[in-house]
């Protein structure tokens, strides 16, 4: 279904051919970057079955933002802020869903997240920094993914998360000094 | 390398001086890796544009029908008007009788007509 000859193509080309109605192009994106998205979406919320649904709602959203996209930032940060943006939400969803039923709600939520972790073969690494991940405060977890996980620098993250430079430097002090003291009972 | 080695570098990961990039490649190459299904962007694909594509497909067909639909009541008026018109030039009037081609007849001639005497 994706055509091989948009493989080398940049992905400003990408975009306008997407907008020319060229469906393989868009394909191509799709492929480029599902697994950055993935990375995002599975690392905030777990493997979860909802995972999946919010990955093809970044794209589809992205498809039909794409006219607004004018090539100033890379196409991967503005993929990166839409997949942000939809995990952050999940999570707040999902936060209200819990608290309705339960006083514990964040112990319960990260429990759900976690449970569902099946459906791919994971070794004792990907185990540990998953559970790591679950247990963390989501505005830590966050900062954690885009600088462990994308490997985006401190003014990247900033950048993606339309935080100031000092908040993401200070969270990432916190979130190392969290992480620290879960990664020990781990 | 093993799960103590792991939890030093994700620690350090977060220094300031660290190089996210490398310990990003690294964990990947731990097999923390993260993808989606092998069908996940035909899965896209289909919502964006086979999905798309029946539900123009219904417009479009719904539009060929208004536009039929037009085109053959208009006809029709058309057809009723020149009608009316004939009827009118020839009967002289648009009387029932006029629509039934009777003005013209006598009672009579109606009986001898249908039964023949």
């Amino acid at each position: 279904m994706i055509n091989e000859s948009y493989s080398v193509t940049k992905d400003i080309e990408l975009v306008k051919e997407s907008l020319n109605g060229k469906n393989e192009a868009f394909g191509e994106i799709v492929k480029r970057y599902q697994k950055m998205v993935a990375r995002t979406i599975k690392s905030m919320l777990g493997n979860s079955v909802f995972a999946e649904d919010i990955g093809q709602e970044v794209f589809i959203k992205l498809y039909y933002s794409l006219s607004e996209f004018r090539g100033e930032a890379k196409l991967s940060t503005y993929i990166q802020k839409i997949a942000v943006n939809l995990t952050l939400n999940e999570i707040k969803r999902r936060k209200r869903f819990f608290s309705m039923f339960s006083q514990k709600a964040n112990n319960e939520m990260y429990e759900f997240e976690v449970a569902d972790n099946n459906t791919e073969e994971r070794n004792e690494a990907s185990e540990l920094v998953n559970k790591a991940l679950m247990a963390m405060d989501p505005k830590f977890r966050i900062i954690v993914t885009m600088r462990m996980l994308q490997g985006y620098s401190t003014k990247e993250t900033a950048e993606i998360l339309d935080l100031p430079l000092g908040t993401v430097l200070s969270r990432l002090s916190r979130a190392q000094e969290q992480l620290r003291n879960i990664l020990v009972k781990l | 390398m093993n799960l103590s080695e792991i939890k030093n570098l994700i620690i350090s990961s977060l220094n300031a001086d660290a190089d996210p990039i490398e310990v990003s490649r690294i964990l990947e190459e731990e097999g923390i890796s993260y993808n989606f299904s092998k069908k996940f962007s035909d899965k896209i694909l289909n919502k964006l544009f086979f999905a798309g594509l029946t539900i123009k497909r219904e417009a479009e067909f719904v539009k060929y029908m208004n536009f039929a639909f037009y085109r053959v009541a208009v006809t029709g008026v058309a057809a009723i008007v020149v009608l009316l018109i004939s009827i009118f030039l020839m009967e002289g009037s648009l009387s029932f009788n006029s629509f039934l081609g009777l003005s013209n007849g006598y009672n009579e001639s109606i009986v001898c007509l249908l039964t023949g005497n």
